[in-house]
């Protein structure tokens, strides 16, 4: 067809060269240029324009497919291969031209061109045909015609890319070198518009940075407290550094949640609204690397995941997302399934990676006659390194330790089981505690029974214990287990009826706030651990959040806007539930601490601190004194400014009131008013003696 | 030391007012009858009937010889303060909000609401001369409000030449009362002044607005000084006569008062220092907003009225006389 058009274009050049319009008008003067003349102006000045729009060769080449793999046949059977194909190529388009190459024998040779009514057409062969198994020896491979040309262009010695300029972001980590290891925290209030960050100093806060619209929802630190990402209709935003200066952007339309692996190299984030409507690529959750700010992979979402969809292991070298009978675990750097498949798990219902170790840990619902089970897998080796089976399983919960020691399955049992057509009905529900030591040979499992309904399961992230509230609000109480090796959790210390439905562990363990958030109405209780002993309560009325922050020295408890429409605030608390400030805030949305990587000291070093702790604490504590006295002289130096400027204002009142003194008393009829103000007021005290009653008793002797 | 609770009214107290001997309290309510009482003891010295609506404002000249009223009756009512007797009544197009003698108690303003198309509107009176033929129809000068925010809450300035207006969007105007002309506008509070007091000597002036907060403004110039925040619409502020302290009293608004605790202290009276704005102490007690408060003129004693219907008279302690600020 392209040889066609050409002669096409050929002939018509012909044409015009053949008829001089000149011959028919002669009357016309004489535009032709004089005898010599040269012309000076190029086409391209001249017609520039048309010349770009001037008619190609390779023009229509586009609809044009080449397949290679087709079955070399003789010429007496050429007729019956062409209906073949023609049946096959016509389901995408139009066909108007077909080509088949033949050999001076006059056998095909292998190879076949069809040119399509356009373009398109010819995509949609494309993705049709390419790799079809024609039959068992031919596999097709289609290509455009274009593609051999664009592939004919590559050149044959590798050229290195340019590298580009290295971007100096400055120390992304400087936080950690404030001098008295003060922590940060930002602030989003006016229902989203502003956000600032400030830093934990004492006796007051400092700002960092406020920016107006900085994001568009709400931010989210890095799981190591590097990044401050920023919620925006285009996309999400990483800011960092000193000076908060933009680290990178990663585009997603209607992003709504995202989620940072453990070691922030990569960001996954998820639009429920994104679609794949214009094209094949999944849109709706995106793996981006975050050094790079480059898209890493892509996929498709299924509305009905719980969120996270994608849970990563510790060291960011895994990832999975569950499906229906599967699991699925990809590997980084190449984000390719791990083996190549995924784990065919039979009705699983929930996952959850161990936080320390390449493990996971999954469940599987009862199924006729077998039993639920807890299994744990070890991976890459897809070992199953304990398989736990579970009796009259109605739901589970799996809770991580945070330093991977233990895992805890909550088991809701159930004592009946009634089937009404398609739903369940369970009856008598009680609560089994399964506590795997994972650290131990073969990893035994021991289990505490719990017979009221859990409300809350919190490990503590540090240690042995974890606490449990439980029983039917508002008549709650608040156990805590202590797990010891060899032995079933024993339960060290029971709170009868604290009404509470959260619990919070410091991070760095031994302290809790037991809170009673929302409908409980904030109240808050700061307990150690170590003796039980319960140091303060305190109440944040509808208080929806308590945050610690990540050295475990102070607590923030907030009444967000998002929660509760009216007091919003956030107040500072120390650890021992002593109230340091209160922060009200209009349309205060979210406070979050800027967490700290975790600690690159030895253990040894740890413990020494740890042992010279009194020594420290002395110097702290001068320290903070030195503070509090300078803020307090900033403050009354304050204080006497303003109290300078009120006594001028007043000195000049005093002199106008003085000279209006004659005019007050004109107004009053003559009567000075100014000293008698308020004397009504001083009565005089009088005493008035009544007679009232006259009794005369006799003493009986 | 427990403060006196007097509980005269059915309805919630709208406005309280010391006289200026300090011997008598005046208080109105949402019921129809402001009543009068012994501030010493809270002893209820009588009523003043007549009114058929809500009684929204009260004044007491400064001899108390009379005492006047403006209710949602479309009323404004002069008393004579020891007899209790109506010595005459103006009746106005819509509800008068506002009343106040002046410093010579020979005028009054009162000012009416902006409803069923009739514009809010001041009034000057004179007063001398009151009897029962009193009528809306001869003010010594009358402003109409056409197209303007209602006035919420006035006051009387500059020993009787000019008013200062509070409105509703929380505009504050000066008015000067030989040409009738506003002479000076100012938009510092975000919402209605819902409260006005001057200091003793007339030359502070102290707002409260909806806006949450209580603004202290020079009354000659109306610059604004110092703001005093709260978290809660403040509905009443007032100026100690003796002290640089002032208390500041208000509340949810009541279709809210649900999804606040009485605990946190919202409906608390709240001292704040007049120069720094830093507050210093709260006083607890009411059970709903507080809509009024009054400096007893010797300073030594507050009063404050609620929405729950009860006016409490609360005496200093020592320990608030001996606190001073640091500077």
């Amino acid at each position: 067809m392209a040889r066609r058009k050409e002669n096409d274009r050929a002939q018509q050049n012909n044409d015009d060269s053949d008829s001089n319009p000149n011959d028919e008008l002669e009357d016309e003067p004489n535009f032709d240029d004089p005898e010599g003349y040269e012309d000076d102006i190029s086409e391209e000045d001249l017609i520039g324009d048309l010349i770009r729009q001037r008619p190609k060769e390779t023009d229509g080449v586009e609809s044009i497919v080449v397949i290679d793999g087709v079955p070399q046949v003789g010429t007496e059977r050429i007729e019956k291969l062409q209906n073949v194909l023609r049946k096959l190529f016509q389901k995408f388009g139009k066909i108007t031209n077909e080509y088949y190459p033949l050999n001076a024998d006059g056998s095909t040779k292998g190879h076949v061109f069809i040119e399509y009514s356009n373009a398109n057409e010819a995509l949609e062969v494309l993705k049709g045909t390419n790799g079809y198994k024609f039959d068992k020896n031919h596999t097709f491979t289609v290509n455009l015609l274009t593609d051999f040309e664009k592939y004919n262009d590559i050149l044959d010695k590798w050229e290195n890319p340019i590298p580009q300029p290295f971007k100096e972001q400055g120390c992304l980590q400087y936080y950690l070198l404030d001098q008295d290891a003060c922590d940060q925290f930002s602030v989003v209030y006016e229902q989203g518009d502003k956000v600032a960050v400030y830093l934990n100093t004492q006796p007051e806060p400092s700002l960092l940075e406020e920016r107006p619209r900085w994001t568009e929802t709400l931010v989210r630190w890095s799981p190591l407290g590097t990044y401050l990402a920023t919620f925006h209709a285009k996309g999400i935003a990483l800011w960092g550094g000193e000076k908060f200066q933009q680290i990178v952007r990663f585009s997603h339309p209607g992003v709504q949640f995202i989620d940072f692996s453990p070691c922030e190299k990569y960001l996954v984030s998820f639009s429920p609204l994104a679609d794949s409507r214009a094209t094949d690529e999944p849109q709706a959750i995106i793996i981006w690397d975050v050094l790079s700010g480059l898209k890493r992979r892509a996929f498709n979402a299924d509305k009905s995941q719980a969120l996270p969809i994608f849970k990563w292991s510790h060291d960011d070298k895994y990832f999975a997302r569950m499906g229906i009978d599967m699991l699925s675990v990809y590997e980084t750097p190449s984000f390719g399934l791990l083996d190549k498949k995924s784990i065919k798990v039979q009705g699983i219902r929930d996952f959850a990676w161990s936080p320390t170790d390449n493990t996971i840990a999954y469940w599987v619902g009862e199924e006729k006659d077998t039993p639920a089970r807890v299994t744990l897998l070890e991976l890459p080796s897809r070992n199953e390194v304990r398989v736990k089976n579970l009796f009259s399983v109605a739901d589970c919960k799996m809770y991580w330790q945070k330093s991977g020691d233990y895992l805890c399955v909550k088991v809701d049992r159930y004592a009946k089981l009634r089937k009404d057509k398609s739903d369940i009905k369970y009856s008598g529900i009680y609560y089994n505690l399964e506590v795997f030591h994972m650290r131990e040979k073969q990893i035994p499992v021991d289990s505490v029974e719990i017979k009221e309904t859990i409300q809350a399961f919190a490990w503590e992230p540090v240690g042995t214990k974890f606490a449990v509230i439980h029983g039917e609000p508002p008549s709650t109480s608040v156990s805590f287990f202590e797990v010891k090796t060899g032995q079933t959790p024993t339960m060290v210390k029971k709170y009868e009826r604290k009404p509470c439905n959260q619990l919070y562990w410091a991070p760095s363990g031994q302290f809790i706030v037991l809170a009673g958030l929302r409908a409980m109405s904030g109240t808050l209780e700061f307990v150690d651990t170590h003796d039980f002993t319960v140091m303060n309560t305190g109440e944040h009325f509808m208080a929806t959040d308590v945050e610690w922050d990540p050295t475990g020295r102070y607590v923030a408890t907030a009444v967000s806007w998002w929660g509760h429409k009216v007091d919003n605030a956030y107040w500072l608390w120390s650890f021992q539930g002593r109230i340091l400030k209160r922060v009200a805030l209009d349309k205060f949305c979210q406070l979050q601490w800027r967490p700290r990587p975790p600690s690159l000291l030895p253990a040894q070093q740890i413990k020494d601190i740890k042992k010279s702790l009194k020594k420290f604490s002395a110097q702290f504590e001068v320290k903070d004194r030195l503070k509090m006295t300078k803020a307090s002289k900033e403050l009354v130096e304050k204080r006497r400014k303003l109290m300078q400027e009120y006594e001028d204002l007043r000195k000049q009142k005093q002199e106008d009131y003085d000279a209006q003194r004659r005019r007050r008393i004109e107004l009053r009829n003559n009567v000075d008013t100014d000293e008698t103000e308020g004397r009504g007021g001083e009565l005089e005290e009088e005493t008035v003696e009544f007679f009232i009653k006259e009794e005369t008793t006799f003493i009986d002797e | 030391m427990k403060p006196l609770m007097l509980h005269g009214h059915e309805r919630s107290i709208t406005q309280i007012k010391y006289n200026r001997d300090g011997d008598l309290l005046f208080s109105s309510a949402k019921d129809n009858h402001p009543c009068v009482w012994y501030s010493v003891n809270g002893e209820r010295l009588g009523t003043y009937e007549g009114h058929q609506g809500v009684v929204w404002a009260i004044d007491v000249d400064w001899e108390t010889k009379r005492f006047m009223s403006g209710a949602g009756d479309n009323m404004l009512m002069i008393w004579d303060v020891q007899t209790g007797k109506a010595l005459g009544k103006i009746e106005a197009k819509t509800s008068v909000r506002t009343c106040n003698f002046s410093y010579s108690g020979n005028m009054a303003l009162y000012s009416t609401d902006s409803t069923m198309g009739n514009p809010s509107e001041i009034f000057i009176i004179d007063v001398r001369t009151v009897d029962s033929s009193f009528s809306e129809n001869d003010p010594i000068l009358r402003i109409p409000l056409t197209n303007a925010p209602k006035a919420t809450s006035m006051v009387w300035g500059n020993l009787d030449e000019v008013v200062i207006s509070g409105h509703d969007n929380g505009d504050l105007a000066q008015w000067d009362l030989r040409t009738g002309k506003k002479n000076n506008l100012v938009s510092e509070h975000a919402k209605s002044i819902n409260d006005m007091q001057l200091s003793k000597d007339g030359a502070l002036l102290i707002t409260a607005s909806k806006d949450c907060t209580a603004k202290l403004f020079n009354a000659e110039t109306l610059e604004c000084l110092k703001t005093y925040k709260t978290e809660r619409p403040v509905n009443s502020a007032a100026i100690s006569p003796i002290m640089d302290h002032v208390v500041l009293g208000g509340g949810q608004d009541a279709m809210d008062v649900t999804t606040t605790s009485t605990r946190v202290g919202k409906f608390d009276a709240r001292f704040f220092h007049l120069v720094f704005e830093e507050e210093f102490a709260r006083v607890k007690g009411h059970f709903g907003p507080i809509n009024s408060l009054a400096f007893h003129p010797d300073g030594k004693t507050y009063a404050s009225g609620g929405e729950d219907g009860y006016v409490r008279l609360n005496q200093f302690d020592q320990s608030y006389f001996d606190f001073k600020f640091d500077y």
